[in-house]
């Protein structure tokens, strides 16, 4: 439950990335997740395929890099300008 | 192919931190110093603030926020010793309680007539501890019946929290529980935490509790 609480949080805030600067389709979300951020991290990987492959996502993958500490921090987006004439379909990658 | 890669770089947490930043700000602004009281599910973190309710309601105005994923059995049960309003939050599920949830319930508090406010959070030594709720210190209660490695299992709640309670000190004849190496334990963790050793059931012990909070009372939260 608490991953699914992050995940969601995860999910809120890159949503708000894409509206904000009007961002083309999300391929991938980039985490740094810290060894001692209370995070389960196979859970949170779960929590976030289950979520991201619901609109407005469409399949973007989860990428989550282990770090010391306690850092849990959204790091990047992957946004693909041109999933259809680039052949990508929906949750390729 | 177009991919191209957005850098972010936002704390997940930092809604929630901005959150609890404000709540920290109307607490110091009133004078009122809050505790979060956290520990596993079972600990006698109720029966605490029963007690404290008991004893100190008539000297301090205290407020109380119980968080639970169900029901409003703790939130009844203390009403019957305060005749303010105690606030219960239902998780329907969650394992903590979040910022954004303590700022609504400080809505219904009277923050100007308090001097003390508990947060009783869910019963959970792992998530809770990620969550800043704007408290002044995090106090974890662990009981003698648990095991003295709960320092070392849970060892960011441990890290977090400025108090420890060590509760249910009257089963001690009957359980192998050496409070010494619970506390040798906790403080290998984190060598500035401050315990007191309770029974919310008979008493004992709490006279030192009871004087802490009579000198934390109404001084206000501390980032």
């Amino acid at each position: 439950m608490h991953e699914m609480s992050i995940a969601l949080e995860i999910c809120r805030m890159a949503e708000e990335q894409v509206g904000r600067e009007q961002l083309p389709q999300v391929v991938a979300v980039g985490l740094d997740v810290g060894d001692d951020a209370g995070i389960e991290v196979d859970s949170l990987r779960f929590c976030l395929e289950v979520l991201l492959s619901n609109p407005p996502f469409r399949k973007a993958r989860p990428e989550i890099t282990r770090r010391p500490g306690d850092v849990l921090e959204l790091r990047y987006l992957e946004v693909n300008d041109a999933p259809a004439t680039a052949g990508l379909a929906p949750g390729a990658g | 192919m177009a991919v191209r890669t957005i850098d972010v770089r936002e704390r997940v947490m930092a809604r929630n931190d901005e959150l609890a930043a404000g709540v920290r700000a109307r607490l110091q602004a009133a004078g009122v110093s809050a505790f979060n009281l956290v520990s596993s599910p079972g600990s006698g973190k109720t029966a605490l603030l029963e007690r404290t309710l008991a004893a100190l309601g008539e000297e301090l105005q205290i407020a109380v926020v119980t968080g639970d994923v169900q029901t409003h059995n703790d939130a009844d049960r203390l009403a019957r010793h305060t005749t303010r309003l105690v606030q219960a939050v239902v998780t329907n599920g969650a394992c903590h309680l979040d910022a954004r949830q303590i700022a609504a319930a400080l809505e219904a508090i009277d923050l100007d007539a308090t001097d003390l406010v508990f947060i009783e959070n869910v019963g959970n030594l792992v998530c809770p501890a990620s969550w800043d709720l704007g408290e002044d210190a995090k106090i974890v209660v662990f009981a003698v019946t648990e095991g003295e490695d709960k320092p070392l299992k849970y060892p960011k709640m441990f890290r977090q929290a400025r108090y420890a309670v060590l509760n249910k000190i009257d089963l001690l004849p009957y359980v192998p529980f050496d409070p010494g190496r619970a506390i040798e334990f906790a403080r290998r963790i984190n060598p500035n935490l401050t315990f007191f050793l309770t029974s919310a059931l008979t008493g004992e012990g709490l006279e030192a509790w009871f004087q802490f909070l009579r000198e934390r009372a109404g001084r206000g939260a501390t980032p």
